[in-house]
């Protein structure tokens, strides 16, 4: 890690101010700091990313108003945004999943993973840029997410049996566990949309999928989770830096009713499709 | 022999004035000199009213700890040669600790600081009954293995520095390895009172694992690694 540290810094002396703020701020707090503020900076993202998702998904209940917004966000620079949000995504995961090894299964050999954070996260984004760039793939939506919904149930129930013993809060661990099943789940779930994503834009191809209902369990499940791993993030944040009791209790009523309020959107949306 | 021509640009503060600024101060030193003898000498040479703390400078009391180009450490630990070598430059910004208030240029109000580590009470607070008269308590070598280098911590708060959680609602890392000690101690019996610290909002749930603690304390010590089995209920 030091060697890539003085690698990146004469790198950002040839080329950008930036990085070599970054190459600096990992010589002086080390690469699981910057990490942990990647982690943060892509947490909110996406949950501000799942507020406008449930936005438009709620427009399902009228296909030609979906079908019409859909049609907006196939022009070019939308599809490349929607590839970008890949970056986020991976990267919220796998580090996610790096957190919980050190702190839940004590993996120590931290350094490594996070080198396989980068290494994977490379590899997920290329290969989901195939896919999109094919976009021809199909699968079978009830086979995936057996498949995937099996290996997140087995991932959550390793953390909840290896959490059993720790004497922390119910919210905190409840963070972790849903962390765990998110792990794989998010990913996959950016990945089976964009197997074929025009048939992921065509609201008649989603509410015959939404009409499922294991694939309706598996979305209620995904939207719970989701949203509570998210507000808590967004909650812990808070209480790290804001000084004022009162506006700490603000920000988690605040955050408690947003997450309340986009899980009924969310949750009425898939039981009414 | 080899000399460094140094730039040290020193945060200032005048309680008198309430007035802070930076100082720029340019000197000669040769390479095994430390960052308190760069400070002695200022002092000697150039600026009597230049107010920084020390006391053992042996790197056992952590009254020099200060921020030196924004990373957290033992002033009496750093030779020039190490800080030209590990920062790439000869010039450096001297900072004090943000962990409490500047009582006057580099020195912080100490009692202050150590007011959260009070808060976990830092030493035995219900020991064990002696196993006899006369007879000491024996610690176990595996079990005191576990938690030897814990013990090295020398309060210096320079883990509380580089905390990515800040060090406003947090006791921070060493105030949390303080606890943990005590609660790898056999001879300690009070763990209740102990795990309700760990586990209250100042405690292990403001830590989020970014290892800026391990990253910079200057004794070595993995505050990360003792933290993290708290949150994993090892006690």
């Amino acid at each position: 890690m030091a060697d890539s540290v003085s690698v990146l810094r004469r790198w950002s002396l040839k080329f950008h101010p930036l990085l070599d703020a970054v190459a600096h701020l990992a010589k002086i707090r080390g690469w699981p700091y910057l990490a942990a503020w990647a982690h943060r900076i892509t947490g909110a993202m996406l949950l501000l990313y799942v507020f406008l998702h449930i936005y438009t998904l709620s427009s399902l209940s009228d296909p030609a108003r979906f079908d019409a917004k859909m049609k907006i966000l196939g022009f070019a620079f939308f599809v490349l945004l929607e590839f970008l949000l890949a970056l986020p995504v991976i990267y919220h995961a796998l580090n996610g999943g790096r957190i919980i090894l050190y702190e839940v299964f004590e993996n120590r050999r931290d350094q490594l993973v996070l080198k396989w954070v980068i290494g994977l996260g490379g590899l997920y984004t290329a290969m989901l840029a195939v896919f999109m760039l094919a976009g021809n793939q199909s699968v079978s939506a009830p086979f995936f997410w057996i498949y995937t919904a099996a290996a997140a149930g087995c991932l959550t129930y390793v953390t909840v049996t290896r959490l059993r013993r720790s004497g922390a809060s119910l919210f905190w661990k409840l963070q972790r566990i849903s962390g765990a099943f998110l792990f794989l789940m998010v990913p996959a779930h950016m990945l089976f949309m964009h197997l074929n994503p025009a048939m992921g834009h065509d609201a008649q191809v989603i509410i015959a999928r939404m009409g499922n209902l294991f694939i309706k369990l598996i979305d209620m499940l995904l939207v719970t989770a989701v949203l509570y791993h998210g507000s808590y993030g967004l909650y812990s944040i808070g209480q790290d830096y804001i000084r004022s009791a009162g506006a700490r209790a603000g920000l988690l009523v605040g955050v408690t009713v947003a997450a309340l309020g986009f899980a009924w959107a969310g949750l009425k949306l898939i039981v009414q499709v | 022999m080899t000399t460094y021509d140094l730039t040290l640009k020193v945060h200032r503060y005048d309680p008198d004035r309430d007035k802070s600024w930076v100082q720029t101060y340019q000197l000669t030193a040769g390479r095994i000199l430390r960052f308190v003898d760069l400070l002695r000498k200022i002092n000697d040479e150039q600026d009597p009213t230049l107010a920084w703390g020390s006391s053992c400078e042996h790197g056992q009391c952590g009254t020099c700890s200060m921020k030196i180009n924004g990373k957290p450490l033992l002033a009496c630990e750093l030779l020039v040669e190490n800080a030209v070598a590990q920062f790439g430059t000869t010039t450096f910004t001297l900072e004090p600790l943000g962990v409490a208030p500047v009582v006057r240029d580099l020195v912080i109000d100490t009692e202050k600081a150590y007011f959260r580590l009070d808060k976990v009470k830092p030493y035995i607070i219900r020991p064990k009954a002696q196993p006899g008269e006369g007879k000491e308590h024996l610690v176990d070598p595996k079990s005191l293995e576990r938690y030897v280098t814990a013990t090295r911590c020398i309060n210096c708060f320079c883990c509380t520095e580089a905390c990515i959680a800040s060090h406003h609602n947090f006791l921070g890392p060493n105030a949390m390895l303080a606890t943990i000690v005590r609660l790898m101690d056999d001879r300690e019996e009070e763990k209740e009172e102990r795990l309700k610290c760990l586990y209250s909002n100042e405690g292990v749930y403001r830590c989020h694992s970014s290892r800026a603690c391990s990253h910079v304390c200057p004794k070595g010590i993995d505050v990360a690694h003792y933290i993290a089995l708290a949150k994993a209920g090892a006690f």
